[in-house]
């Protein structure tokens, strides 16, 4: 990538004996680029994070910003702005403070730092709050000021550390649509570290799933959804029915109770098959050579508004059927017996 | 933030200085000490010597010195746990907006000199003191003597160690809480038996750290004997301070100070075991 | 009827826990010549006494200047050490902690006879740096104590913001981390100066014909005489000692200044 703006290069990070934290980590994030780290907890996505905004040292490897190397300057001279998972809002200054801090330690003149601290506070909807403390701010507005104190700096990176994981699901929602639109009016540069795989899917450009310290892939959410690289980023992003099954020479694949092809070739030997719940269908009337099939009888129907659930037993095997909900379409009774088919070409297959 | 080794080396510094030259030079020095011989005078003999520790075994007045200051220090322990038990129970169930205030009346006594404290005994305990003029008052003739004696060493010295524990108390009753009392009774517990076989066995943790603090601080504690005994109550700390202060035998003092060091180890490593054995 | 009886037990215990503190204030206003109860009559003679008393006055005054001395040095030294200690993993950390907290788990008259043996040595026997040295010797442990639990109290990450917002290591310190242990260093000088100030055993060993404290003065008056004198210092030493924790109270919050 020739216009990449921050480059990891090999990246890793050790405590003491034991696996590393981070491994050899090699990433590329292009120039106003969202970029988000996704992974489950103590997957090294916040020591990476750590070691770009310089508040861990990397035991190797090396940090590019514009192809300045970064790597061994301290926190204060890497110009990047970080929004803490618990915002690390000053108590002992009112939101003015907090947001003017940055400016202050660059030493602007008073008048810039006041009018860039009304025009930060108006980005993040928080006009005249200037003179309030963090303590008598709520959850979102305390993630606001902590955005607003980031961006008000101009930085050549923007760090986010789990912004949102402490705000109520709505809230939640309204902020990733809020951060995305400033950043993208913005145009910077920024990594967003995160577990929750939808918030990473609705924001990001691209996305790196992280594993045990190792990138498992990097795409985009719809690459990562649809072309899982590995079982695990097929299982973490999205819901998935996983069955381990053995392929033989010619290409067929038992698993469970159901023959069944994949939509890629493959050696014989063990594999691990991965469907996604919503693309297999109740099947009515004939199901074409391009189809997977299996005969099953309705265990459980979980109807939740939108989306209706069907856990489906096979003998012995049990998939998960989901698909939205229409007017006037009944649900199935349980114990009916049913036909469910599914695309070969939908059917993951990863070697073991 | 992590700090650079050096800077946090020389941050260090000045406290580690002061705690060698004020404590660990001295100590080791006191250790030492007991292993020389002074003369009459108070002059220290040349050379390295036990015959200051053969004088502490043999001398029938240091064992019976030790003896006695074990034995009402845990006069005072005991007493002192009772007295306090009530009030700490007390506070642990209370509201939290009295628990802060019960708590800082129990601390208050600490902010006043042990001089202060003691002299108020003296107060109430004197021959015309407030005590007395109650007893009087209700036709007794007179008082029996409470100050310059064991007596009042034991009622001061309880006091002046109530709220060291209660904070100990306090802090080791965690395990307690109502829905347990609560659940007891429920069950048919009476009163009496829910305390038997709930409260006490819960705030056993809380009932020996208190204990400990009581125990080292009474059997090291100098001020209230020598003002409440009037010189005629033999302690540890009071011999300890008659020998270097007025006999000037060093060495002396020193092995008492050893003495006094041991007990205290001693009185840990029994809390150690009582407390892993209740956990 | 359980309930009433264990409330009286509690009123009990709670009268002989405060007596002696509360009674000495009455006493110091008799009007007799002697420690009895009840005073004939009410006088502020003994206040006057006492003002009048040399001795007492001038160990008072020693008291207070010492005490400020050793605050501020305790303070100067136990706030570097809390900070070298909170934020430098290495690995005789809690060994160092504890030979700094040690001297508090000693008893006071076994620290008193150690000092007064090197003092005689090196000729600090009732001077004011070897009283200082001497009240450090205490002091210091609650300094690295109450400070040491001020900085773990502090929010977490927000020295890191600091910093990613340009602010070099000393910005940090001075905007960030000092003006957020105000409470801390607040409750630190309270107590430091209230056990230098109370300091008696230590004291006792190490004064000399020159250079005398309060509390030395108040146990020798007491060993002598009995009279309702010390009643009227005690008053005033209690008053005095109140103040200064309503002051700490207002200023900073009890508890927030003790870090619970």
């Amino acid at each position: 990538m020739t216009d990449a703006h921050l480059v990891l290069d090999h990246l890793e990070k050790r405590f003491g004996a034991g696996p590393p934290a981070v491994a050899s980590l090699s990433l590329e994030v292009r120039r106003g680029e969202l970029l988000g780290l996704l992974g489950p907890s103590g997957c090294g996505k916040t020591t990476t994070l750590r070691m770009i905004g310089g508040l861990a040292d990397a035991t190797a490897g090396h940090i590019r910003v514009g192809g300045r190397d970064v790597t061994s300057l301290p926190p204060h001279l890497r110009d990047m702005g970080i929004v803490f998972q618990n915002y690390a809002l000053f108590p002992h200054m009112n939101v003015a403070g907090n947001v003017a801090f940055g400016l202050e330690m660059r030493k602007r003149p008073k008048a810039e730092i006041a009018q860039k601290v009304e025009r930060a506070l108006a980005m993040v909807h928080l006009e005249g709050f200037g003179h309030r403390k963090p303590r008598e701010l709520s959850g979102g507005q305390q993630q606001r000021v902590a955005l607003a104190r980031a961006l008000v700096i101009e930085p050549a990176i923007l760090l986010l550390d789990e912004p949102l994981s402490n705000l109520d699901a709505k809230l939640r929602e309204e902020m990733r649509g809020e951060i995305r639109d400033i950043q993208k009016r913005l145009g910077i540069t920024t990594i967003f570290v995160t577990h929750d795989q939808v918030e990473a899917l609705a924001m990001c450009d691209r996305i790196a799933v992280m594993r045990a310290g190792e990138l498992e892939q990097v795409g985009t959410p719809f690459e990562i959804y649809e072309n899982p690289a590995t079982p695990f980023v097929a299982d973490f992003v999205g819901r998935i029915n996983r069955l381990e099954g053995v392929r033989d020479a010619a290409g067929d694949i038992v698993a469970g109770s159901l023959r069944l092809r994949a939509a890629r070739a493959g050696a014989a030997g063990k594999v691990t098959v991965m469907i996604r719940p919503h693309r297999i269908h109740i099947a009515e009337g004939a199901i074409g050579p391009e189809w997977n099939d299996a005969a099953g009888t309705i265990r459980r129907a979980t109807y939740v508004g939108d989306v209706l659930s069907c856990a489906v037993e096979c003998d012995g095997t049990v998939l998960t059927v989901e698909r939205h909900t229409h007017p006037g379409q009944p649900i199935p009774r349980e114990g009916e017996a049913v036909r469910l088919a599914w695309r070969i070409s939908d059917t993951m297959a990863f070697e073991a | 933030m992590p700090i650079a080794s050096r800077i946090a080396l020389a941050l260090l510094l000045p406290a580690m200085l002061v705690n060698l030259a004020v404590f660990l030079l001295p100590m080791g020095n006191l250790a030492l000490l007991s292993f020389r011989e002074a003369n009459a005078g108070g002059a220290m003999l040349e050379g390295v010597t036990l015959a200051t520790w053969g004088k502490m075994f043999s001398d029938i007045f240091y064992a019976q010195l030790v003896l006695d200051s074990v034995v009402i220090a845990l006069s005072i322990t005991v007493l002192t746990l009772l007295c306090s038990y009530p009030i700490a129970l007390f506070i642990y169930r209370a509201p939290d907006r009295w628990k802060n205030i019960l708590i800082v009346a129990c601390i208050s006594p600490l902010l006043v000199s042990a001089v202060v404290r003691t002299y108020g005994w003296m107060v109430i305990l004197g021959d015309r003191g407030i005590i007395a003029a109650m007893l009087r008052g209700l036709g007794m003739e007179r008082a029996p003597r409470m100050v310059f004696n064991t007596t009042g060493v034991v009622v001061g010295l309880v006091e002046i160690l109530m709220p060291y524990m209660i904070l100990a108390l306090i802090a080791g009753f965690g395990r307690l809480n109502a829905s347990l009392e609560e659940a007891a009774s429920s069950l048919g517990a009476r009163p009496f038996a829910v305390f038997r076989r709930v409260v006490l066995p819960l705030t056993l943790p809380g009932i020996m750290l208190g204990c400990l603090l009581a125990f080292v601080l009474a059997v090291s504690s100098f001020i209230t004997p020598k003002l409440l005994g009037g010189g005629r109550v033999f302690l540890l700390a009071t011999e300890i301070y008659d020998q270097a202060i007025v006999t000037l035998n060093w060495p002396v003092a020193a092995a008492l100070s050893i003495v006094v060091l041991v007990i205290f180890g001693f009185a840990l490593m029994l809390y150690g075991r009582l407390a892993r054995a209740v956990a | 009827m359980g309930r009433l009886l264990f409330h009286l037990l509690v009123a009990a215990m709670m009268v002989f826990l405060l007596a002696p503190v509360l009674l000495v204030i009455p006493m110091s206003f008799s009007a007799d010549r002697v420690l009895a109860w009840p005073p004939s009559g009410f006088s502020f003679k003994w206040y006057v006494a006492m003002m009048q008393e040399r001795g007492l006055a001038e160990a008072a005054r020693n008291s207070v200047i010492l005490a400020v001395i050793v605050t501020a040095a305790t303070l100067a030294i136990a706030l570097p050490a809390a900070l070298a200690l909170d934020r430098w993993q290495f690995a005789g950390r809690d060994a160092v902690l504890a030979l700094l907290t040690a001297p508090l788990l000693l008893p006071t008259i076994v620290l008193a006879l150690a000092l007064l043996i090197i003092f005689v040595g090196a000729g600090l026997l009732g001077t004011w740096p070897g009283l200082m040295l001497a009240h450090m010797l205490v002091t210091l442990p609650y300094g690295v104590r109450v400070l040491s639990t001020a900085l773990s109290t502090l929010p977490p990450s927000v020295e890191e913001a600091a910093a990613s917002l340009g602010a070099p290591p000393a910005a940090v310190f001075r905007r960030i981390t000092l003006p957020l242990m105000v409470p801390g260093l607040v409750a630190t000088c309270a107590i430091v100066f209230l056990v230098s100030f109370d300091e008696v055993v230590i004291s006792l060993f190490l004064v000399g014909p020159h250079l005398v404290t309060l509390p030395v003065a108040l146990f020798r008056y007491v060993e002598s005489r009995t009279d309702p004198m010390v009643a009227a210092v005690s008053t005033l030493l209690v008053v005095f000692s109140l103040a200064i924790v309503l002051v700490l109270d207002r200023a900073v919050g009890l508890r927030r200044a003790v870090g619970k």
